[in-house]
């Protein structure tokens, strides 16, 4: 049975929506591949919970910023493919641009303290 | 936020939602483990290390599940299917718990429902809200005082003084004049000449109830007519033409139908009105106590007082000392109570400060206050509301033991099922989840219990209106299930299934996991949980017997009290005696024929075969209420005295022994020598040990002027005999002959004196009268032993249902301990045996269990009795004979209790003597 403390389960969330959004915008994909591409595109150092995954994919989706649909895999499964709606790329703009303005402000509290040290 | 409706209509694709996540998971693991086989691991492997991967697929489930419905209400359904489940299959609990819980909700909700009609229920009128209900008070009005007549009651309140409602005509007219504060005023009353009238439509006499009205009320009251008109103001003037105004019930039952009762004459006391508008269904005046079938305009008291020597005078009017309007009036809007009693009060002492005579009386002049009229007069208040609180307190108690009674149940149960429960907990489900599991299945026995209760209400008010209004009035009582009641029932029973689930559903939740899913007895829970248990289990039944205790000294009280009234000395004897009333006056006689017309019906009376004697009097011995001024010659008449005018031969007839001289006898009449008997409490004040015989008294006529009436010589003295009230102390009587002068006979009772059962002469009885006068009817048939049963019928009532509660209280107690002491004894089975493997005898282990029975009925006595000695003060007014710390029904109370306690101890008691010592060894 999995604890967790609430706040980290929110800021996961966010992330893995955004991320989700993300790996999407390229092009559709079931539920496994998105996870193997996070995983990969972070270069492994992003740990996605897979058993987070499945929510987070389907609570988007009742949001209507993902849609999904049965399809066959290229290995000729049938699997469930999602991809990126209008309403979905717009929040993807969105969320896209908070975070580039939050890890920006982050970086500037972070490098002045670094030139006084030096 | 996804919205309600998306939600909503997920609800029936839920199924294909689910199955399409299932497989979508399934597509997950096996492509992560294709995956893992082609990074080199062995199929099995790679099937593991995807799994691993993944996750708990049921918890991803579960989570995903969230996002389509409403979690909370799904494991609500849940639970409520698996508590459903439960409750059929262990039918046996769930039919001892809901019972005793529909008996518990069941008792209160009728209790309750009575206490809201009485205390609650607004006059059916529209508006009632700004009714107000005009009374004076004033602090000792026996003696001297501005009130030197009256016709109504007055009552003696201890904090208050004296409180009555009702006031002299000329403080009525200077109260209509109160335009500012009130838009209506109307006055009402029911003196003697209406509470019983003799109506007689088309040749067929009967009886009726009447009130007097003034010209306002119905106006004031804003009640609109079912037929015709009401009585309007025109109709309420010396002269004006007679008129009545009928209830509903009465047209239907003598008209055949609203409608056709306008217009019809009818004989009221031998005179004839017209009948010009009939009241609604829902009317019943303004005393829920007494609800009049005929409605006569005020003044037409005049009219029906005329033939009557004590009857109303138009100068009554105008009499300022003479009290017996009641007043009632509507506050304008906008005017409190408040304000419209500031504005008043100052100018009713002004008027009232005109009419006394001296500075005794002004010091002493009665103060206007207004009272909430919404609910009518508080005759029925003042009559039921204690008992119904002693009652209401009761069931409370009860309701409290069935409660604790069910909540022991559930702990057993919880014990039952703690593999269950551990079971849960190590699978994964949150203690909260599970401790509102548990919650939901108490409060849906709790609400099974409600209904039960309701239908136990139905049934239960219904016998409580026979048995409380069973009483002499005509009472207007009618408690049922509103809306109201039943929204305090659903609480009641919530509340009860939250209390009686609280303590099972967070002890089963504190397990100790491992070892509760093992079965063997080592796996039973560690000393300190079990002791937790054991020990709610016990101090529930500690309570429970701790309340059973109150009841049941709040039992023999009234039980007690009951055998001392019934027991009381009346000086007379009760067996065999017919009363029955006669009112030939409203009949149409006059004196002086009416007193011959009553001699001659008792001699007719007398000669019915069967009937030792015959006689009448003007009252009742148990109801009379007489005094006029009487005095020895030389002395002041003294207010203790009380007189009952009598026929030839009442004490005889009554058996009341005669000390000294002779009865009241037919030698004396009209002509002859007036004379008295007088009762030796009478005798010892006014002559001491002196012979009173021969010695004459003077019975003067009421007023101011001293106008002697009869100059009486006493004829005889009889021993001390009921008069008025069971309760009371015997007053001085003085016995006269009704046919000696003044105070001439009006209506009579008789008293016949039968062999065997006396009501098997009424039919007798009622041709004599019909062949005498068809105009007159038989009124208040009854036998002296009912009279007397009606008089103390509260304390009958208390003393039945306090009994009846008492033995629901141990029954459910009784069951309780029974419980207990089984699940105790089943827990020690291993002790006991041992016990027994090493040479205890089965007695011997009897007589343990025993004892442990007497130290919980000893704990829960040392709690209860002294909250049963100080409680008892409480119902010291329903008393009589006894002080309420009474030891001996304290004493029958324990002795009942600690009875019934080793009765229920008994059985677990003989079962754990049976125990094989071998098999209980084992069994570990």
């Amino acid at each position: 049975m999995s604890r967790q403390p609430p706040s980290r389960v929110e800021l996961l969330q966010g992330t893995l929506d955004v991320l989700i959004l993300r790996t999407l915008l390229r092009r559709p994909a079931h539920g496994h591949a998105i996870a193997k591409h996070i995983q990969r595109t972070s270069e492994d150092l992003l740990q996605v919970e897979t058993g987070s995954l499945y929510p987070a994919l389907h609570r988007l989706e009742a949001k209507g910023w993902i849609a999904a649909s049965w399809e066959l895999s290229d290995k000729g499964k049938r699997a469930r493919y999602y991809r990126l709606t209008p309403r979905g790329r717009k929040q993807l703009a969105t969320e896209q641009s908070k975070w580039q303005a939050f890890s920006r402000a982050i970086g500037l509290i972070l490098n002045p303290m670094d030139e006084e040290a030096r | 936020m996804i919205s309600f409706f998306r939600k909503l209509g997920w609800l029936t694709e839920r199924r294909r939602k689910e199955d399409e996540l299932r497989e979508e998971l399934q597509f997950h693991l096996d492509e992560e483990a294709e995956q893992r086989q082609a990074e080199g691991l062995a199929k099995d492997q790679a099937r593991w290390a995807a799994c691993r991967d993944l996750g708990n697929v049921l918890l991803i489930q579960e989570s995903t599940r969230a996002v389509w419905t409403w979690t909370f209400f799904e494991q609500l359904v849940q639970d409520l299917r698996y508590a459903l489940r439960a409750m059929i299959h262990n039918r046996a609990f769930t039919a001892l718990a809901a019972l005793s819980l529909a008996l518990g909700i069941g008792a209160n909700t009728a209790i309750y429902s009575f206490l809201d009609a009485l205390l609650l229920r607004s006059l059916p009128v529209s508006d009632p809200a700004s009714l107000v209900v005009l009374n004076w008070r004033a602090k000792v009005w026996r003696g001297d005082s501005v009130v030197e007549a009256m016709s109504g009651s007055i009552y003696d309140d201890s904090r208050m003084g004296s409180v009555s409602g009702i006031f002299p005509y000329p403080a009525f007219e200077l109260l209509q004049n109160s335009d500012t504060v009130f838009s209506e005023v109307f006055a009402f009353c029911r003196t003697q000449e209406v509470r019983t009238m003799n109506v007689t439509i088309k040749g067929q006499a009967d009886l009726a109830h009447g009130e007097l009205v003034s010209g306002d009320y119905f106006r004031g009251l804003a009640v609109r007519p079912a037929a015709g008109r009401l009585i309007i103001p025109d109709y309420d003037r010396t002269g004006a033409a007679a008129v009545a105004v009928v209830s509903h019930a009465f047209s239907e039952k003598h008209f055949g139908g609203a409608g056709s009762a306008v217009g019809q004459t009818i004989l009221i006391n031998n005179l004839p009105f017209t009948v010009v508008g009939v009241t609604p269904p829902e009317f019943f005046g303004v005393d829920p106590a007494a609800a009049p079938d005929v409605c006569l305009p005020m003044h037409t008291n005049i009219l029906l007082g005329a033939a009557n020597q004590f009857g109303f005078r138009a100068n009554d009017y105008l009499d300022q000392n003479y009290y017996w309007v009641e007043i009632m009036a509507r506050l304008r809007p906008g005017v409190s109570l408040a304000q419209a009693q500031a504005a008043l009060a100052p100018r009713f002492q002004q008027w009232v400060a005109t009419t006394a005579t001296n500075d005794r009386q002004r010091a002493n002049l009665p103060a206007l206050t207004l009272k909430e009229g919404a609910t009518g007069l508080d005759t029925l208040r003042r009559q039921f509301s204690k008992p119904l609180y002693v009652l209401m307190a009761l069931v409370g108690l009860i309701l409290a033991i069935a409660c604790s009674n069910v909540a022991n149940l559930l702990l057993a149960r919880a014990a039952s099922r703690k593999h269950e429960i551990a079971l849960r907990l190590s699978v994964g489900a949150g203690r909260l989840r599970i401790f509102r599991q548990l919650l939901t299945e108490s409060v849906l026995l709790a609400l099974l219990g409600g209904v039960g209760g309701v239908l136990f209400a139905i049934w239960g008010i219904r016998f409580l209106t026979l048995l409380l209004a069973g009483g002499p009035q005509r009472v207007t009582l009618n408690a049922e299930l509103n809306w109201h009641v039943l929204g305090v029932t659903a609480a009641l029973s919530l509340i009860t299934g939250v209390l009686f689930g609280l303590a099972p559903a967070l002890q089963s939740t504190h397990l100790d996991l491992a070892s509760a899913l093992k079965e063997t007895r080592a796996g039973q829970p560690r000393a300190r949980h079990m002791s937790w248990r054991v020990n709610l289990s016990k101090i529930l039944v500690v309570g429970q017997i701790a309340i059973s205790l109150l009841i049941l000294v709040a039992a023999s009280l009234f039980v007690r009290t009951l055998s001392n009234l019934r027991s009381i000395e009346l000086g007379f004897n009760r067996e065999n005696v017919l009363l029955f009333q006669l009112n030939a006056r409203q009949a149409g006689h006059r004196d002086p024929e009416i007193a011959e017309f009553y001699g001659n019906l008792r001699e007719r009376f007398a000669a019915i075969p069967g009937v030792r004697g015959a006689s009448l009097a003007r009252s009742t011995l148990i109801g009379g209420e007489h005094g006029l001024p009487i005095s020895v010659p030389g002395a002041p008449p003294n207010d203790a005295n009380r007189f009952l005018a009598v026929g030839p031969g009442f004490l005889t007839t009554m058996q009341i022994p005669i000390l000294a001289g002779r009865d009241i006898e037919e030698r004396d009449h009209s002509g002859s020598q007036p004379v008295a008997v007088i009762n030796d409490r009478f005798a010892k004040i006014n002559f001491g040990g002196a012979n009173p015989l021969w010695r004459h008294l003077i019975l003067w006529k009421p007023g101011k002027d001293k106008y002697p009436a009869r100059d009486m010589e006493i004829v005889g003295v009889a021993s001390n005999a009921r008069y008025g009230g069971m309760k009371q102390e015997i007053p001085p009587v003085v016995y006269i002959a009704y046919d000696q002068g003044f105070p001439q006979p009006n209506e009579m009772v008789f008293a016949l004196r039968t062999t065997g059962d006396p009501l098997a002469f009424v039919s007798s009885v009622r041709e004599i009268v019909r062949q005498a006068d068809a105009r007159m009817p038989v009124s208040e048939v009854r036998t002296q032993k009912a009279e007397i049963e009606d008089a103390i019928h509260q304390e009958i009532t208390l003393a039945d249902l306090s009994s009846v509660l008492a033995m629901l209280a141990l029954t459910i107690a009784g069951v309780g301990l029974y419980g207990t002491m089984s699940y105790t004894v089943a827990r020690r089975t291993g002790e006991i045996g041992i016990r027994m493997a090493l040479g205890a005898e089965p007695r011997a282990v009897v007589r343990m269990v025993l004892r442990e029975v007497l130290v919980l009925a000893a704990a829960g006595l040392t709690i209860s009795v002294p909250a049963a000695l100080g409680a008892s003060k409480f119902v010291e007014s329903f008393l009589f004979g006894m002080k309420p710390n009474d030891p001996l029904a304290l004493t029958l109370a324990v002795a009942i209790l600690l009875g019934a306690a080793l009765l229920a101890g008994y059985v677990p008691a003989r079962k754990a003597s049976r125990i094989d010592p071998m098999t209980a060894l084992r069994h570990e």
